[in-house]
């Protein structure tokens, strides 16, 4: 041990290092947990809320107990995040908050439900954050190593769309875009239409990517509504079938 | 050109850092803000610009940071993340623009306590270290080393046991007092591994503020020496590919011989490292 000279370093009792409270996060992978963790991705636009709103239906009808846990949602984290998106954070800070976000809900609910046999599922997850903070420049490793502590997904449904068709549902939804959500802070376009389209066609890009990568399951999402939930339950059930101990709704 | 621990931040240029990044490291209690409080007036009075940060004190996370712990409602990955927000916000908007205008900045911990902190907690040891590979590498790292028995008087008869100092969430259902112990000491021996990893220079912080006062003050003015020794150096065009066994006469002054009227006939003059040399030079660090 390097000490510099003339400074004692105390006694070494204190060296043996301390017993592990909690596993950690890379044991967590190979534990077994008994609940079942549904994710949807896709850019804005895709259908991914409405879909998961439909499957939450059906699960609740076949009497699973189901719970959501959306993006960016924790009530420890929130005052931060809404005070950094008053135009104060930058692609590292803004990734971070996320993960904070996501490490909270992680903690109080995500795993602790799987772990009393809940269904979870998630309207947006891990992916998103790789998608949007890569788009904005974060080093995509960085980002993949950050969220290690994540739950595997059971099933993560992709719903694939082509960019023209989301802006096409957008814009007839609503009026106008949010300063982040159109990636205005990148400084790509000064038109907010044209910024919302390069930074979602980026993100759109990286979902490519990841398909292969993490094993996505693919939904085309130009399909009809009706189709696409049929697959995606059909999915969903295979893998309830599977599971020995569900909790079940109360 | 400075380092990063591996990663770059998007829009984060690490050219032209003309600043000294100065680290004051240290369990709870170790006398960190205390010398950190002498040490900025100190530099100020040398003609220094500081910029003394710390912990917890981003505009973005502080508040946020703040109230998580009042809850006592944080879980240790969440803890972690917090934590980085907040440095890296002071990262990019405080520490390096300070930096890049020449500022001495002081900060009271940096990553290493987020590290020591995350680890004894069991988090993975490996991920602590890629999540904050984002960091600039400082020129100086001092580590105020305090044994446990030293500690716990000092902390009991200023402050009193703090919940998040003392570790309860680590050790829930021990007291107070036995968890802080427990906490300390693995807090203590994590940072002890720290030091050897990422070159601390320990300082016994047990001794007298007074006397770790002037350690640091030594510590601190070597650093600052051997940076204006060498713009000095390389504006006195020394030769460059001297052989390292005239180490001595790479430091030479040019000195025309009187009498002389060319360059040429110039000779140079080797100057003894005691006679020029600041306290603490040394040579081996012009390398």
């Amino acid at each position: 041990m390097s000490t510099g000279n003339q400074v004692r370093i105390g006694p070494f009792e204190i060296l043996q290092p301390i017993e592990r409270v909690a596993p950690s996060l890379r044991e967590r992978e190979n534990e077994n947990l008994p609940g079942r963790l549904f994710i949807v991705e896709g850019i804005d636009g895709s259908g991914k809320s409405t879909q998961l709103t439909l499957l939450h239906k059906w699960l609740e009808s076949k009497g699973y107990g189901a719970v959501f846990s959306e993006w960016n949602s924790s009530p420890l984290v929130k005052d931060t995040t809404k005070l950094g998106k008053k135009k104060m954070l930058t692609p590292a800070t803004f990734s971070l908050i996320h993960a904070t976000d996501f490490a909270d809900r992680t903690e109080k609910s995500i795993l602790p439900l799987l772990k009393a046999g809940a269904v979870v599922l998630c309207d947006r997850y891990i992916y998103t954050a790789f998608a949007r903070d890569v788009a904005r420049g974060i080093d995509r490793q960085w980002v993949r190593d950050l969220y290690d502590f994540a739950v595997t997904p059971t099933v993560a449904f992709y719903f694939r769309v082509p960019l023209e068709t989301a802006i096409g549902r957008l814009v007839a939804a609503r009026d106008g875009f949010k300063f982040y959500e159109a990636g205005l802070d990148l400084g790509l376009s000064d038109d907010p239409a044209e910024s919302f389209r390069l930074f979602q066609g980026r993100i759109l890009a990286e979902y490519e990517r990841m398909i292969p990568e993490f094993g996505l399951t693919v939904i085309d999402a130009t399909l009809p509504v009706e189709v696409q939930q049929a697959q995606v339950r059909q999915i969903a059930k295979t893998h309830l079938e599977r599971a020995k101990e569900l909790r079940v709704r109360p | 050109m400075r380092k990063t621990y591996g990663k770059t931040l998007p829009g984060m240029k690490l050219t032209d850092l003309a600043g000294k990044l100065i680290v004051v490291e240290g369990t709870d209690g170790a006398g960190r803000t205390t010398q950190i409080n002498r040490l900025k007036p100190w530099l100020e009075e040398l003609g220094h610009a500081v910029l003394d940060t710390g912990m917890t004190r981003s505009p973005l996370a502080g508040e946020g940071i703040r109230r998580a712990k009042e809850g006592n409602n944080l879980g240790r990955v969440t803890q972690s993340l917090f934590y980085a927000t907040d440095f890296v916000d002071r990262l990019e908007n405080e520490i390096v623009p300070a930096l890049r205008a020449g500022f001495v900045v002081l900060t009271d911990r940096y990553i290493y306590s987020m590290m020591a902190r995350a680890i004894v907690r069991g988090m993975d040891a490996e991920w602590i270290r890629k999540l904050f590979s984002l960091a600039l590498v400082p020129d100086a790292v001092f580590y105020l080393r305090i044994g446990i028995d030293e500690l716990i008087p000092r902390v009991i008869f200023s402050r009193g046991f703090d919940y998040w100092e003392s570790g309860m969430d680590v050790f829930p259902g021990k007291d107070m007092y036995e968890s802080f112990r427990s906490y300390q000491s693995a807090l203590l021996a994590e940072f002890d591994r720290l030091s050897v990893e990422f070159n601390f220079e320990t300082v016994d912080a047990s001794a007298d503020a007074d006397i770790v006062f002037a350690q640091l003050k030594a510590k601190v003015q070597r650093i600052l020496e051997a940076d204006s020794r060498k713009d000095f150096i390389t504006t006195l065009r020394a030769p460059t590919a001297a052989p390292a066994a005239h180490r001595v006469e790479e430091r030479a002054v040019f000195i025309p011989r009187a009498g002389t009227a060319t360059e040429t006939e110039a000779v140079f003059h080797p100057v003894a490292a005691h006679v020029t040399a600041p306290m603490g030079w040394d040579p081996n660090r012009q390398k």
